[in-house]
């Protein structure tokens, strides 16, 4: 439909970072060399914000090691926050000063711009303009460095004096490279340009002279009133006025804002509902922030006639939400175009560095100083050269350093030796040029896009219940992924699925939790009639026959109390019950719509038990109680937040008694119940809890409380100012809640499952076996913790578990330090009899790690978790996305994680592929390609460098400057690039299979210091022999410059061809084709060069060829060339062979191996 | 000889074979393969795959294969891939299953064994071994005459003034010298002039010329790259024709050969690359101004004569490469025998003196790897040789200790339980 259209195109290139610290870029690099990938699903930036504040683990030992916790927390209801529907203000405290707000007059736009220059509603995410273009264009690009390496190289070029190559050639690099990124940048703009045109020009109805008229978004102002029809799309951010549901409630989607495809409800406010703008005019005063990109906050009041009120989060609706199940709503726009909310949020991805290319930085440093010294030996040498000829020089017939064509006698082109020596040395600088390989960040660029590709096109990545593949949000750390070693996971909807199903309850001391549960009947479960229309709801869940059948009693006092818990449940939530049609029409079911998987569990419980929530407004929701339709005025609610780890609803019963009812998780529930009620009950329920949690499941209490009516006056007073304060409402608030919620009583408990996604045990299986060590996060109890521990195999029983598990910082220093000792003594042990069954496992509770974190036992810590296989972290310190790789998984439900993320997926399991398969090609292509990149360039330089020597040391090239400046863009492009996206050491299969072959990555075998010297060692080795062999032919011989450089150029071109060629290991077609059609480009492009009749070297190729010494010079340069490097890699395998190697050997050999050696090579399985 | 390269990938797995048969069958007498086979998509069901394929089997070279598949596959898919099935939603956003996505494409995935090991390092030393023999026997062939003659030819009065014995107008600078033909020189006997220490690949020398000005009289003025020697005492409308210091540095001894009283004639015709006196020198270029200047620095030219004729300065103007270069003054169309005298008589008028170069007059025969030069027999022999001491060792090492291919006792894990 219309209304999937995206929003402004840039919006999905980036993610939303709300949070304050989720676009920094991460300046955590682990001192040991460790990888992280940090998973976290659905994690919102809101939490985040709170949290941070709170953390107190930013020193930097700990930082240094990348360990970042995030909150997860369970979320049961909407976000915390100020949420103060259904209550009408007449009053307001506080005005909000002119500096920090704006003033939008409502259905008056001519007036509420009159002061303020608002933005208009167009957009423009285009960068430039025809005009603006080429300036602006260039100015980006010369920001990286690289170019800016370029440019200074060909404006060197440019002086007289130092012109070495001509003008044309040595602009050549620099001008295909930015036409390249022009031309692609201006693409991109144009499409942008092209998507703000159509976005600009969509049609919106607006309120002009009393009348809804059409008008362009791009022409909507501030303060004029929109309205909005069904399926149709918010043009800005607007305050909703009215609705067509009578207590003025709207459904929005945000797919397009924060991808959760989820319905959200937006409320408009009791005082401008009955206005029909057509008819009475609809006047006000808007008092709202100034615009910022939190896209979950919004603080403002309305003045409407001549009353205040308070306006919050739940009143605002974005651009690019999508109005559904409402037929249409009316608002008022107070932020439009470049300062919605949206648009606000369209920053940049963050940016991250591998840690490859870290390593890379230092080798490059390295060849700089070599391109020093090689330039610097060329300049002494010349200055000597210089002075030991001084007095020839005048008139040296290849030198003629005086001008005798004038009357006086004159210097031609000296500048005295100092000058020529500083001359040469720029000179040699320009020469040598390519030894620091620029094209190798234009070539790692191509070839992660290329890696890119083929990551999201695996179908093994495709998750079919979501419907979505894999995504790759940043482009410049996928090697990374080959290198892991740490694994933080967070639990909730990333191990698990994130699809709650309610399991047992435990009611005033009684645990329902049966083995009798069971489906009801064919029908299924509770059904009402309504109208002649059977409702049920949309999902089933096994009932405990015994709590049904007490359930539909009403006379004694556990009844009373099962009534309680359950109305509980189907109250104190933030769920939106949906009237979905099905193919029968006599039938509908209701949906229950809402933020937290475990609300609408508990709801979907309540309903199966005979207490269905069939509607909810701001002000009441209707409960179908056992047939029986029940209206409860909801006078108040507190949501939820990650502090008081609680929620509450204050519900006024239709005999005006008022309770409220407080659910949240134990820890936080137990201190605020009232426990002289009945202390039986609370002790029997903690241990149910107990019981609960031992096998996996959430825990959720559940407390109520009479409120007397001054209670609730006092209550009701203090609410009203704490949530129309604009300045601190949320402290505010979680204070007013926190004075309402003490002495309950204890209703009972629930139990929900939340069961781990398809193939999680095995994947962390295989990802310990890879030696990666998995940290994971959770929200849960301890018991909970260790036991979906278990049962994701996350744990062993082979294992050693340790358990810190404390209370003060002195009992936290004791159990870390007897903890380090036990695992050190282990290691040993298993070191020494080469058992190595156990391996150590790492609890640690919420409350030790604060402590720890807290002092300066961070380093203990870190040392004792660097040593366990798992860490398990029962806790509730945030967790930031700060990792090394962010993966986020889309799962069930907010795709929050994925806007913030590196990598996303549909499934966890999926990241094993990713990092076993993807990650480990990844990383050896890369690590390869750069180690290659630098032999090319250094090879060709070297060679250039060895003749500087034989021209007294003039920087003459005999490699023609086409060849010189074609070499890295023709000659020899091509096939690393194509090798560095396609080649595979090994098959998936053999990576799946053996999870071990990932220490290849982790140990950094393709690329480290050892590899790059014995590279350099072989480039010294080719390019001797390159140089030499011609040279030793043609000494005392005829031959010219331009022919002997033809043959150096052609030498160079075949030798680094063909020395790809030999550490290719898949040889495709398409590798086939990039390298010898390179070899053949170079050929031709020699040729074409060698037949333009104005260039010195005309017709040299030709004459070369027909010469027997020639085609006998390229065999023996690259047969001697290629010998060290032949002997060396064949000895390698031979005697050290890696397990790539073996591996690669037994996928191409095993099947004849198995017949002759009769499965003997049955690889040994995993022994951990 | 038979050479397979089997093409293997994983797709065994993907698309299971269901049947597969190659039958041999004679068509016209001729030797042909044909091959049927049936295989089952992993996905779907439905879309069985069914081929059909004839091709040549003949002993030896390549064959030609034709081949049917059923139509399911799709247009582009060339390597005869399966295409996804029929989908079962209709928005799916799977990725269309391809060899090429999948990263699957058939692939030749060599592994270098011992014994491939030993019979490249063999094959080199059988190829190697033998060139270098070669080589070395047409360097023996080729007979080479080498006489330095700059210092000889210096009367002694001139010792260490050469510079003045050369700029002087009235020096004699004739000189006589004789040699002896080692071996017998067959015709066509090349006529060298060799230089040593002579940077004509100096750069302020290389740069000094100008290509356009030497192909095309229109370009007469074009002498931007040529100073000092541009113009004529630096008058614009006066271009040196050729200009530059390459031309101006024209070589310009000259030899008169011998035998006995019998004077052998030098052809100095085609001693340049053809295609500098077609192309790249023009036949309307006139030398002008040349050599006009106040230093005169070598050879001058024939001003009646086109630039493509004068063939001296086309070598000459063909920069060396190296600071001891050889170029052809000459050849004599007639052998010489052994133990004969040549006597040549040498105009020592090329100014080598002021920087300390050395000339040399060569003559040479040919061989079909050029002049003598034994650097190749030589290298060859020493690579064959050492590739076949690789070999040895290599054969050594595997009979010493051999390791089984894909043995997976040597995986690091297996041999270290601990891991790391």
């Amino acid at each position: 439909m219309a209304s999937n259209r995206p929003l402004p195109g840039p919006f999905f290139r980036s993610p939303i970072s709300a949070g304050p610290d989720l676009s920094s870029p991460t300046s955590s690099k682990n001192s040991d060399g460790s990888q992280i990938v940090n998973l976290h699903p659905q994690q919102r930036p809101d939490t985040l914000q709170n949290s941070t504040s709170q953390q107190s683990i930013s020193s930097n030992s700990w930082r240094a090691n990348s360990v970042n916790f995030g909150s997860k927390g369970v979320h049961y209801g909407s976000r915390g926050g100020a949420g103060s529907e259904g209550f009408s203000m007449s009053m307001s405290r506080r005005e909000i000063n002119d500096e920090d707000a704006r003033l939008v007059y409502v259905n008056d736009p001519l007036k509420t711009n009159e002061r303020f220059e608002f933005a208009g509603n167009s957009i423009r995410t285009g960068k430039y303009s025809v005009l603006t273009f080429l300036p602006r264009n260039l100015f980006e690009q010369f920001h990286r460095v690289a170019y800016m390496y370029f440019l200074v190289i060909a404006i060197l070029n440019q002086l007289p004096q130092l012109a070495v190559f001509g003008r044309g050639a040595s602009i050549l690099p620099l001008a295909s490279v930015l036409l390249v990124t022009a031309v692609k940048d201006a693409y991109e703009d144009w499409r942008r340009h092209r998507s703000d045109r159509i976005e600009n020009n969509r049609m919106s109805s607006v309120l002009m002279n009393d009348r809804f008229q059409e008008k362009k978004w791009k022409d909507i102002q501030v303060g004029e009133v929109i309205k909005i029809l069904a399926n149709e799309t918010m043009p800005c951010d607007i305050v909703l006025l009215s609705t067509s549901d009578p207590t003025g409630v709207a459904y929005v989607q945000t797919i397009n804002l924060d991808g959760e495809s989820n319905l959200k409800t937006r409320y408009a406010k009791q005082e401008t509902l009955p206005r029909i703008p057509e008819k009475d005019m609809i006047s006000g005063l808007i008092n709202c922030e100034k615009p910022n990109r939190n896209i979950y906050g919004f603080q403002a009041n309305m003045e409407i006639d001549g009353k205040r009120v308070s306006l919050g989060p739940s009143n605002i609706v974005l651009r690019g939400c999508v109005l559904k199940n409402t037929d249409w709503a009316v608002g008022v726009a107070v932020y439009a175009g470049r300062e919605t909310k949206a648009m606000l949020n369209n920053s940049g991805a963050p940016s991250k560095r591998s840690r490859l290319e870290t390593h890379m930085n230092r080798e490059i440093i390295l060849l700089s100083s070599f391109l020093v010294v090689l330039c610097t030996i060329v300049s002494a040498c010349a200055g000597v050269w210089l002075r030991r000829h001084r007095d020839e020089l005048d008139i040296m017939p290849f030198y003629r350093r005086k001008d005798y064509s004038k009357q006086e006698v004159e210097n031609y082109k000296y500048y005295g030796w100092g000058m020529e020596i500083f001359f040469s040395f720029l000179m040699s600088v320009i020469v040598f040029q390519i030894m620091i390989p620029i094209s190798l960040y234009i070539s790692m660029e191509l070839v992660r896009v290329g890696q890119a590709y083929f990551m999201i096109r695996d179908d093994k990545m495709f998750d079919a219940t979501s419907n979505t593949r894999f995504q790759c949000r940043a482009l410049n750390i996928n090697e990374d992924l080959g290198q892991i070693k740490y694994i933080f996971s967070d639990k909730t909807g990333t191990l698990t699925e994130n699809k709650m199903e309610f399991q047992f309850a435990s009611i005033s001391g009684v645990n329902y939790s049966g083995e009798k549960t069971e489906f009801l009947g064919e029908e299924g479960g509770y059904s009402i009639q309504v109208e002649g229309q059977v409702w049920r709801p949309k999902m089933k869940v096994q009932v405990d026959r015994e709590l049904l059948q007490l359930s539909q009693t009403r006379n004694d006092t556990k009844s009373k109390e099962i009534y309680d818990f359950f109305l509980a449940l189907a109250a104190c939530n933030t769920i939106v019950p949906i009237v979905v049609n099905t193919s029968d029409p006599t039938e509908k079911l209701i949906d229950y719509q809402g933020e937290s998987p475990d609300e609408q569990a508990l709801v979907y419980a309540a309903a199966a038990y005979g207490f269905m929530l069939i509607e909810r407004t701001s002000g009441h929701i209707v409960i179908d109680i056992q047939g029986e339709r029940q209206r409860f005025n909801v006078l108040g609610m507190h949501e939820f937040d990650s502090d008081r780890k609680r929620m509450s609803v204050i519900l006024g019963y239709p005999d005006s008694t008022v309770k409220v009812f407080v659910k949240g998780a134990d820890t936080t529930m137990f201190k605020i119940i009232d426990k002289s009620l009945n202390l039986d009950v609370v002790k029997a329920t903690e241990t149910h809890l107990h019981s609960y949690s031992s096998i996996g499941l959430r825990t959720l209490v559940v407390g109520m409380r009479g409120l007397s009516i001054s209670e609730f006056e006092q209550w009701q007073s203090s609410y009203e100012i704490a949530s129309t304060a604009l300045m601190g409402r949320a402290g505010l608030l979680r204070k007013v809640a926190i004075n309402l919620e003490n002495n309950l009583s204890l209703l009972g408990a629930s139990a929900i499952e939340d069961r781990l996604q398809k193939g999680v045990p095995e994947a962390i299986e295989s990802l310990r076996t890879a030696s990666i060590k998995v940290w994971v996060l959770t929200g849960d109890k301890q018991e909970t913790a260790i036991s979906i521990g278990y049962s994701s195999k996350l744990l062993t029983s082979k294992m050693v578990q340790i358990i810190i598990n404390n209370n003060s910082k002195v009992s936290c220093r004791k159990s870390l330090e007897d903890a380090l000792i036990t695992s050190r003594k282990l290691i040993n042990v298993t070191r020494a009899s080469d058992d190595d069954a156990s391996s150590v496992a790492l609890i640690i509770d919420g409350t030790s790690l604060v402590y720890i974190l807290d002092s300066e036992l961070e380093e203990q810590l870190f040392e004792l978790a660097s040593k366990c296989a798992v860490v398990l972290c029962a806790n509730d310190v945030s967790m930031i996305q700060m990792a090394d790789v962010g993966v986020g998984l889309s799962g069930q439900e907010g795709r929050q994680a994925v806007m913030a993320s590196d990598f996303a997926m549909g499934q966890f399991r999926f990241l094993v592929p990713l990092l076993l398969v993807h990650g480990h090609w990844n990383y050896q292509r890369m690590g390869y390609m750069i180690l290659y990149n630098f032999y090319r360039n250094a090879l060709f330089v070297l060679v250039l460098f060895w003749y500087v020597l034989f021209t007294g040391f003039t920087l003459t090239t005999a490699i023609t400057e086409w060849s010189s400046v074609l070499y890295s863009i023709i000659y020899t492009a091509i096939p690393t690039i194509v090798i560095g996206i396609l080649d595979k050491d090994l098959s998936r299969r053999s990576l799946m299979t053996y999870p071990q072959l990932y220490g290849a990555g982790q140990r950094q075998e393709s690329y480290n210091a050892k590899l790059f010297w014995l590279t350099m060692a072989d480039m010294l080795w080719q390019s001797v022999v390159a140089f030499f062999i011609p040279l030793f032919a043609y000494w005392k011989s005829e031959i010219d410059s331009s022919s002997i450089g033809d043959l150096w150029t052609l030498a160079v071109v075949f030798m680094v061809n063909i020395h790809l060629a030999m550490d290719v290991i898949r040889w495709t077609w398409i590798s086939h084709a990039s390298i010898w059609g390179s070899i053949i480009a170079t050929c031709i492009c020699v040729i074409v060069i060698d037949a333009v009749p104005v260039l010195p070297g005309y017709w040299a190729i030709f004459n070369l060829a027909s010469s027997g010494l020639f085609w006998i010079c390229l065999l023996g340069i690259l047969v001697t060339a290629m010998i060290p490097r032949f002997v060396i890699k064949m000895f390698m395998q031979h005697c050290k062979p890696c397990d790539i190697q073996i591996a690669r050997e037994a996928e191409k050999f095993s099947n004849r191996m198995e017949s002759t050696r009769n499965g003997e090579i049955e690889m040994n399985p995993p022994q951990r | 000889m038979k050479l397979s390269l089997k093409l293997e990938d994983q797709q065994q797995n993907q698309n299971p074979i269901l049947f597969k048969a190659k039958i041999p069958i004679a068509v016209f007498g001729l030797p042909f393969l044909s091959a049927f086979s049936a295989t089952h998509h992993h996905a779907a069901a439905a879309s069985d795959k069914l081929s059909l394929s004839l091709r040549t089997h003949f002993p030896t070279g390549p064959s030609l294969k034709l081949s049917y598949n059923t139509p399911t596959t799709t247009a582009n898919s060339g390597a005869g891939k399966m295409d996804t099935s029929p989908k079962p939603k209709s928005k799916s956003k799977k990725p269309k299953y391809s060899r090429f996505t999948q990263q699957e494409l058939p692939a030749w995935k060599p592994i270098l064994t011992p014994g491939w090991v030993i019979a490249s390092f063999v094959a080199v030393a059988i190829l190697f071994i033998p060139a270098g023999l070669l080589c070395l026997s047409a360097s023996e062939r080729v007979v080479e005459i080498v006489d330095r003659y700059d210092d000889e030819c210096l009367p002694d009065s001139y010792s260490n003034k050469g510079d003045s014995f050369i700029q002087s107008k009235d020096t004699n600078k004739t000189c006589v010298r004789t040699m002896k033909v080692p071996r017998k020189m067959t015709a066509p006997v090349f006529i060298y002039y060799q230089l040593d220490n002579f940077y004509q690949n100096h750069r302020r020398y290389v740069k000094s010329r100008s290509d356009k000005q030497l192909r095309d009289r229109s370009y007469a003025d074009e002498t931007r790259d040529c100073k000092p020697e541009d113009n004529l005492d630096g008058d614009e409308n006066e271009p040196i024709i050729p200009c530059g210091l390459v031309a101006w540095s024209l070589f310009n001894d000259t030899y008169k050969l011998s035998k006995g009283n019998k004077v052998l004639d030098i052809n100095k015709k085609d001693i340049a690359w053809k295609s500098d006196t077609e192309i790249k020198f023009g036949s309307d270029v006139y030398p002008k101004n040349f050599q006009k200047g106040e230093l005169i620095g070598g050879g001058e030219l024939d001003e009646t004569k086109p630039l493509s004729e004068q063939e001296d300065l086309i070598v000459w103007m063909r920069t060396a490469a190296l600071p001891n270069f050889r170029k052809l003054y000459g050849k004599i169309y007639s052998d010489l025998e052994a133990n004969e005298t040549i006597t040549i008589v040498i105009q020592n008028n090329y100014n080598t003196y002021e920087f300390g170069g050395e000339k040399r007059v060569v003559l040479s025969t040919m061989s079909w790897l050029g002049g003598k030069n034994d650097f190749f027999g030589i290298a060859f022999l020493t690579i064959g040789g050492i590739c076949l001491f690789m070999a040895i060792n290599f054969i050594l090492l595997y009979v010493c200790k051999p390791r089984p291919l894909g043995d997976p006792s040597y995986l690091s894990w297996n041999r270290n339980p601990n891991g790391l």
